[in-house]
């Protein structure tokens, strides 16, 4: 007001007591009057809805804490030059784009930096680059179209590293332990062991006569009791199917005493 | 009636209800509600995501209790409060799966901003804020997954760190940056720990904060 | 002086520059503190006696494990700190192959893929190299195996620091 004192100049209106005019034009809209249907405000009616999502969330993701264990491995061991590095699964993806040779050797740069710029930019300058109005993802086939082929690409590269991670965790020779001895000796494996013909190829001490030493076998990475019984009904590599005569009570036994064997 | 009459005294010298009401007051539109229409769900991954981060942050919190970051302590330490104190394993097990599902949810609300073209004119910039936070938490995952400090975490990073390393020209200072040193090591667990627990929680914070203040001042895009 | 600066100019300068001058004075030494480990020279390694005598290496590769002392920061363990060599005869003369794979710094082992004989094998990427550490080509390590730089003494193998291509 003060700096009208004759009102001969047209009258401005500033927010607060900033310098900012209050007739601006806003260029969104603060709330949906403008939208048909049904609004309802944000609290209590709306977070309560949010909230039972949430506690439907909550219950499956306590449900998948409670079932699987936080895995622990062994303490870092900088000289273990047996164990096979694998990164947190949302960075297999690239992990698994180094290993193909137009990424790697002497273009290892195309793979760690320069398609990780592109994707970032690419994604930074989306609003950019999509600046039509149209908002439908059908209206917009380029824009949803990469997107779609992007999401499809990186499923695929991490759904191929997990499988040849597994592959490679299975095909590994086990490192041999540096404490050698047999375990659980007085375990009925062990009896069943000896009595059976896995020690015509695996030793009597476990250490591999025509076959692989199994000595450590129950630290590799991904080996189960039903792994093991598999192998045995099976076979693998150069060991027959059906070698076990002994009943599958037995048989579990055996396995189970192998998964003992965790020499280090 | 005692908490009214506070609540009250505190309002007329501190002029609170209009701040709450403009959150409490706001309305939400019928094409987000679940309620209303069933596929309106996929609006609910940005809640969740944020509900996952606090899932994060109050077992992170409860974890530094007894975390240990030293490389000679280290997995003793976790393997101490994971098997031998009461719900350890379930609250590390919070810490360790909400890791990967913040990233699950993060990316599926990612997506859904990008196919329901929310990204656009005018909220260009809570597009960018958006990004950041997914680079941040894409940091958090990395630098919480080495702290453990079993054989798994130790050659993960060595392998992230390599990668670091293959940048032309700045790589090999990136990688000495974050291993602290020559070798991933004992400088590298302490920073991999601050920056996981100060730099980036803090710089997530920031950004969380200019995301719902953006979302508060624009509004939720319309309906398709 | 023509161009007139207003006083709100002024002022508006003057706030701009004290904030650089608060940011920059709480900032520089943590920011100096942080980065230290890049600008310092890191420590040398000397040569280690590996116990092995000479005579008893042979062309098989073996892994020989050997102890240095390295400071990690603050860390620095008696009993030093572990790494590995491949140790081999290559036409009569010994050499000491690093296990670190110089595509993404895993490590390599000998022998260890059956569909690789003879051959060093890295599970990260499928890296291979040829017995003398050359890089097999068409898999992702683009340089050979680095090298140990080793001396004798007294008929038993001494390893030193690796050679910096």
């Amino acid at each position: 007001m003060a700096h009208n004192p004759e009102g001969n100049r047209k009258q401005v209106h500033y927010v607060g007591d900033s310098r900012v005019r209050a007739d601006r034009p806003k260029r969104y809209a603060p709330d949906y009057s403008e939208f048909p249907g049904k609004n309802e405000a944000f609290i209590p009616d709306f977070l309560l809805k949010e909230w039972m999502v949430a506690a439907v969330f909550l219950v499956g993701f306590m449900t998948l804490v409670m079932s699987e264990l936080p895995p622990l491995g062994e303490k870092a061991d900088p000289t273990n030059t047996s164990f096979l590095p694998v990164p947190d699964w949302y960075f297999l993806f690239l992990y698994q784009l180094l290993k193909y040779k137009w990424a790697s050797g002497p273009y290892v740069v195309l793979g760690t930096v320069v398609l990780p710029l592109i994707m970032a930019a690419a994604l930074l300058l989306a609003p950019w680059l999509d600046s039509g109005k149209e908002r439908r993802p059908h209206k917009r086939p380029v824009a949803t179209g990469l997107m779609i082929l992007s999401v499809i690409a990186v499923a695929a590269l991490t759904w191929s590293a997990e499988a040849e991670h597994e592959q490679q965790a299975e095909s590994a020779p086990i490192r041999m332990p540096k404490a050698t001895k047999v375990m659980a000796v007085d375990e009925q494996g062990y009896q069943l062991f000896k009595e059976s013909a896995c020690i015509k190829c695996h030793g009597d001490q476990l250490q591999g006569v025509n076959g692989p030493h199994l000595i450590g076998v129950g630290n590799k990475p991904g080996m189960t009791t039903d792994k093991i019984i598999e192998i045995i009904d099976h076979g693998r590599g150069g060991m027959p199917a059906g070698m076990f005569q002994g009943s599958d009570q037995e048989k579990r036994a055996l396995a189970e005493w192998l998964m003992k064997q965790k020499q280090k | 009636m005692m908490l009214r009459a506070i609540y009250d005294w505190v309002d007329e010298r501190l002029d609170l209800t209009p701040i709450w009401r403009d959150v409490a007051d706001h309305e939400v539109p019928e094409h987000v509600n679940p309620a209303h229409h069933f596929s309106a769900f996929i609006y609910c991954f940005g809640g969740l995501t944020f509900f996952v981060v606090v899932i994060q942050i109050l077992s992170g919190m409860f974890l530094a209790l007894y975390y240990v970051p030293d490389i000679v302590n280290a997995h003793a330490s976790v393997n101490y409060l994971q098997n031998e104190l009461a719900m350890g394993a379930i609250v590390r097990g919070m810490h360790h799966w909400g890791a990967s599902v913040a990233i699950v949810m993060l990316f599926l609300h990612t997506l859904r901003v990008f196919f329901t073209g929310s990204y656009k004119n005018p909220r260009e910039f809570n597009w960018i804020v958006g990004l950041l936070i997914f680079a941040v938490m894409i940091g958090l995952g990395f630098t919480g997954y080495l702290l453990p400090w079993d054989n798994k975490a130790y050659f993960a990073t060595k392998v992230g760190v390599e990668i670091a390393a293959s940048v032309p020209f700045i790589g090999k200072y990136i990688a000495i940056f974050l291993q602290g040193g020559d070798i991933v090591g004992a400088v590298t667990l302490e920073r991999f720990f601050a920056l996981h627990v100060f730099f980036l929680p803090a710089a997530l914070f920031m950004l969380l904060g200019v995301h719902f203040i953006l979302i508060r001042r624009q509004g939720i895009s319309g309906p398709l | 002086m023509s161009k007139k600066v207003s006083r709100r100019k002024f002022l508006t300068y003057m706030l701009g520059g004290t904030a650089g001058f608060l940011g920059a004075g709480m900032l520089f030494p943590m920011v100096r503190f942080a980065v230290d480990p890049v600008l310092k020279k890191g420590g040398g390694v000397g040569f280690v006696d590996v116990n092995l005598p000479v005579n008893q290496i042979k062309d098989k590769p073996i892994a020989v494990e050997f102890k240095v002392h390295r400071k990690d920061g603050w860390y620095e363990p008696a009993e030093g700190e572990t790494l590995t060599a491949w140790v081999m005869r290559q036409n009569g003369k010994v050499v000491a192959l690093s296990p670190v794979c110089k595509h993404l710094g895993c490590t390599v082992n000998w022998d260890s893929n059956p569909q690789f004989k003879n051959e060093f094998f890295c599970p990260c990427h499928f890296g291979r190299y040829y017995k003398d550490g050359t890089n097999v080509p068409g898999t992702p390590p683009s340089k050979p195996l680095d090298k140990y730089q080793i001396k004798e003494e007294n008929g038993k193998l001494l390893i030193g620091p690796v050679i910096k291509a």
